[in-house]
């Protein structure tokens, strides 16, 4: 199976580790991974914020990068989400729309391909810890991935997953909102991290660089001892830790 | 007589400008829904099944709930009044409590010092105050909603408004052919005489256990503005 | 603006609901109480989403139809003997109001719970001619007595209070004694406003749904005193939002079975109470003269544009109660009668973004609303679709963010341009960073540094990494 591997920007920037993790676990699945290295952002951040001109520019670039590819496959729920949001920017019955139609029908969240279209629920893993998951507001709600990630966890060897307490609260991150609404985000966050400590699990998990950055960010401001990780680490493991 | 009607030409015209409305001469055809899960609620259930879901439902809705056979009638009702310390008691007017026997006991009643007041349409000034001052007010039930533990009162004539409301606490007597699945066949017995130009009555309550409020801490309290407990007695049809 | 409530400045209102930890406290166990009671009457019913889909059915087909509606409600409401007004304005609704009752020569007005009075100020009105308005919900009735405290929440209007707090404005306002349990002030309340009902001349409701065949009004509550204001006064008036209504009582079904659900987890509450026209002859309770008045003030401008549904709203409150901004902010930092996601979408549209241009943003789009509401109103992407607004047509977003995106498109448009610049991050950032993290940000960054760190970028991006291992030779 060939997939075109989708980074998204804080990916490539930030989380180098989960793209690689990520890549070598498609491979070990059997996949024939590619990198079209004209891929941008995108546009999510343009697009919340209201600039819905300059997001049409974005997603038409995206579209002609992905256009002769298979499947997409990204490590964010929520930049996978904007992607298939992609077909209600472009005019309805439009040659673009059709197009974006195309690419939303075969781009997938990572755990979402293994899970759905691979038809995988034991990647092999073991990894010995505790850990919670953060379920990320646009994966679970827009993207509708709710089993996946829990699906692919509970079959890693060695890994004590726990429950965080009110999962489905959004962590505080919501793009321009954290430094918009910078104090309420803060809020929001702080709930966010005291709910993961009551789990005294040592590892926080997500599959989404975005809420990984936030919550990470403020459990390392306030020096909490929780390490944090996007979910393609601990699914390419193989036991190191 | 008929009303009036203020300012609809200019208020409707605007409306119809912005979204592109046809004109009011037209009739709009209402579309056949492409679901409807209110139908499936309690189907095909038999109506001792509906009585077992009534119970239990009475249970979530803090209302006292008793079963007794037509014959046995005036006995729970009297214990019920009793366990409620009921001095005064007020009914409505309806024909059911001459049906199922009960003037013989409400005027015996008077001799054990218990003061039973029949609500009467012509006197608003008495029936009012007597309600508003009475232990219990009691009604039969014109249909009752199993799956919400819902007494239906169409209110008129003899029927009403104040006999259910006014009075400390409130018990209905429910004959069992009264009993359906939920307010769909409340609502669709309404719509049907609404489809047939009949008058539906001026007010129909869907009464569900004794008054309530959350509105200190999200914490119930049973017993607000109406009345502060509830019973139900289930009755073996006459 | 009525609508309005609180200080003039966003940001104040946000800070002030922040730090207000009585209030923070009550909402946190309230919205957890009513989320949870929501999920398990959803749960229980099995086909929720059959239920949501059909409500947003009746919801759309009836404001598409809104105008034929509206008429045939109309002309069966006077049929029974009603009398009629539309109101385009609040000033339009109150004057009506006001003549109904100086004619009646009315003193004393019993009110049931109503949003739409309180956003056109209906209230104020009436005093201003001297009559006496006694607000009869529990809730109202708490937050009337304090000094007029504003609503923090459309369906428990005094959520933001505390049951200490409530026995304290009883004791300093009208002399209570006992404590501060619930069941103690609800008695009190009761038999306090017991007397009012009796004595009332008018009584003045607002309208859970119309119901435009049978010219009917339901009435939805708990505690029962729509039901007294109702039964007792000798007039009745009834105010409806204009898009409060549904075609038929097959619908009327439906909206109310979501309604009392989604907004408290009871498959009905105590009382619905449907009224149609004024009482008959052979009736001793009930109002001999009925009105009705409804009110546009401001809900046509949203027909006919991207916001339509937001008019399809029940007013459930289920939004507000899973939403996490309205948690930690409270309900008066919104600065609307209309808080919670509803409140954002709502508020700029029956105001102006001049006065609720902030509250759009006020929200971290995570959905919680939409996956709530009982009539699937898309709530967050009608955020979005605001903020496009505010930018793209009104142009009120700043300068800085308008410079910002126009070359964040260009450098990730241009494929080249966003190599360069992701490639860039690390070096720009290095000089800020400590063990990999950067906890001072310069310039747009600070924000984000002043709470939380920011991870240092990676000397080597994931696409360098990936075209090394390539040439390489395939995996490493
Ligand atoms: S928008 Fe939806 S969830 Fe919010 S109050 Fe209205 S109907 Fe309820």
């Amino acid at each position: 199976m060939r997939v075109s591997f989708f980074i998204t920007c804080l990916g490539d920037i930030f989380y180098a580790n989960a793209g690689k993790s990520a890549v070598e676990l498609l491979e070990r699945l059997g996949c024939e991974v590619d990198f079209p290295p004209t891929q941008t952002c995108c546009g999510q951040p343009a697009y919340n914020s209201g600039y819905h001109k300059e997001t049409l520019e974005v997603a038409k670039h995206m579209v002609e990068v992905f256009e002769h590819a298979d499947y997409v496959v990204g490590i964010s729920g929520s930049c996978v989400y904007m992607i298939h949001e992609y077909v209600h920017l472009f005019e309805d019955g439009s040659n673009w729309q059709k197009r974006a139609k195309a690419l939303k029908r075969k781009t997938y969240e990572l755990t979402q391909f293994i899970v759905d279209v691979l038809g995988i629920e034991d990647v092999g893993a073991s990894y010995h810890g505790t850990a919670t998951y953060h379920t990320s507001c646009h994966m679970t709600r827009l993207l509708g991935v709710k089993e996946a990630p829990f699906r692919l966890l509970e079959n890693v060897k060695g890994l004590r997953l726990i429950d965080l307490p009110n999962r489905n609260d959004c962590c505080g991150f919501g793009g321009t909102f954290s430094v918009k609404m910078a104090s309420i985000s803060e809020q929001m966050v702080d709930e966010k991290v005291q709910h993961i400590e009551e789990t005294e699990a040592d590892l926080l998990l997500g599959a989404d660089g975005s809420c990984l950055m936030n919550i990470g960010g403020r459990i390392t401001r306030q020096g909490k001892p929780i390490e944090v990780k996007h979910i393609a680490e601990i699914l390419n493991s193989r036991g190191e830790e | 007589m008929k009303g009036s009607i203020m300012n609809r030409d200019r208020f409707l015209t605007n409306i119809r400008t912005k979204i592109g409305g046809l004109t009011a001469s037209q009739p709009v055809e209402k579309p056949v829904w492409t679901v409807s899960p209110q139908k499936k609620v309690l189907k095909d259930y038999t109506p001792d099944q509906l009585v077992e879901v009534l119970e239990e439902q009475c249970q979530h809705i803090h209302t006292d709930f008793f079963r007794t056979s037509s014959n046995s009638l005036e006995k729970t009702l009297d214990e019920v009044l009793n366990h409620y310390g009921a001095k005064s008691v007020i009914y409505s007017n309806d024909e059911r409590f001459v049906s199922y026997q009960l003037n013989p006991y409400f005027e015996s009643s008077l001799s054990t010092g218990r003061e039973i007041y029949r609500w009467n349409e012509k006197d608003k000034e008495t029936s009012i105050s007597f309600a508003e001052k009475a232990d219990v007010g009691l009604t039969f039930s014109d249909m009752t909603l199993a799956e919400s533990g819902t007494i239906v009162l169409f209110n008129k004539k003899g029927q009403g408004r104040s006999v259910s409301l006014l009075p400390r606490d409130y018990i209905a007597i429910v004959p069992k052919s009264t009993i359906v699945p939920r307010m769909t066949q409340a609502t669709s017995y309404v719509q049907e005489m609404v489809d047939n130009g009949e008058d539906i009555a001026s007010c129909i309550n869907f009464i569900t256990g004794p008054s309530n409020s959350a509105d200190i801490e999200m914490k119930l309290v049973v017993g607000v503005h109406g009345p502060i407990r509830a019973a139900y007695i289930i009755v073996d049809d006459k | 603006m009525p609508m309005h409530i609180g200080e003039k400045d966003f940001r104040k209102r946000v800070s002030k609901g922040i730090s207000d930890d009585y209030m923070r406290g009550a909402v946190r166990s309230a919205q957890e109480r009513l989320q949870n009671r929501r999920a398990a009457a959803a749960e229980e019913l099995g086909d929720w989403e059959e239920w949501r889909t059909l409500g947003q059915q009746i919801r759309s087909h009836t404001i598409e139809h809104l105008d034929y509606y509206l008429h045939q409600l109309s002309d069966k409401v006077a049929e029974l003997g009603g009398h009629v007004f539309f109101a385009e304005t609040g000033e339009e609704a109150n004057e009506y109001i006001k003549q109904v009752i100086q004619k009646k020569n009315a003193k004393k007005i019993a009110k049931s719970k109503s949003m739409v009075t309180e956003e056109i100020s209906m209230n104020a009105a009436l005093e201003e001619i001297g009559c006496e308005v006694i607000e009869t919900d529990l809730g109202e009735y708490i937050l009337q007595i304090d000094d007029h405290d504003p609503p923090s929440h459309i369906v428990a209007p005094a959520l933001h209070k505390n049951k200490e707090q409530i026995r304290d404005v009883f004791k300093e306002r009208l002399n209570y004694k006992k404590t501060e349990h619930p069941e103690e002030l609800a008695l009190f309340a009761r038999e306090k406003l017991r007397e009012e009902f009796l004595a009332a001349d008018v009584g003045i409701t607002g309208c859970n749904f119309a119901v435009a065949e049978s010219g009917s009004f339901a009435l939805v509550t708990n505690e029962g005193n729509a039901r007294m204001v109702t039964a007792l006064p000798n007039t009745q008036i009834t105010v409806m939002g204009m898009e409060r209504i549904v075609p038929g009582w097959e619908e009327l079904d439906i909206v109310v079975s979501l309604l009392t659900r989604a907004a408290v987890g009871q498959k009905l509450t105590s009382y619905i109470t449907a009224l149609t026209g004024p009482k008959q002859a052979e009736e001793a309770d009930g109002p001999e003269e009925f009105h009705l008045v409804i009110v546009d003030n401001g809900r046509s401008k949203i027909l006919g544009t991207e916001f339509q549904e937001a008019l399809h709203c029940i007013r459930c409150a289920a939004c507000i109660n899973v939403c996490p901004v309205y948690r930690h902010v409270g309900g008066h930092a919104y600065g609307s009668i209309y808080p919670g996601p509803i409140g954002a979408v709502l508020s700029p549209l029956l105001s102006d973004y001049d006065e609720y241009k902030e509250l759009p943003y006020a929200s971290s789009l995570c959905g919680a609303c939409t996956e709530v509401c009982p009539v699937k109103i898309p709530l967050h992407e009608q955020l979005i679709m605001h903020r496009r607004k505010i930018v793209e047509d009104e142009k009120k977003s700043t300068l800085a963010e308008r410079v910002a995106m126009r070359g964040f498109e260009q450098i990730v448009h241009s494929a080249n341009l966003y190599r360069t610049a992701t490639k860039m991050a690390p070096f720009l950032t290095t000089p800020f960073a400590k063990n990999n993290r950067i906890t001072k940000g310069p310039g747009p960054l600070r924000n984000w540094t002043d709470i939380r760190d920011l991870p240092q970028p990676a000397n080597e991006r994931f696409r360098d990494w990936f075209k090394k291992r390539n040439k390489q030779g395939g995996a490493i």
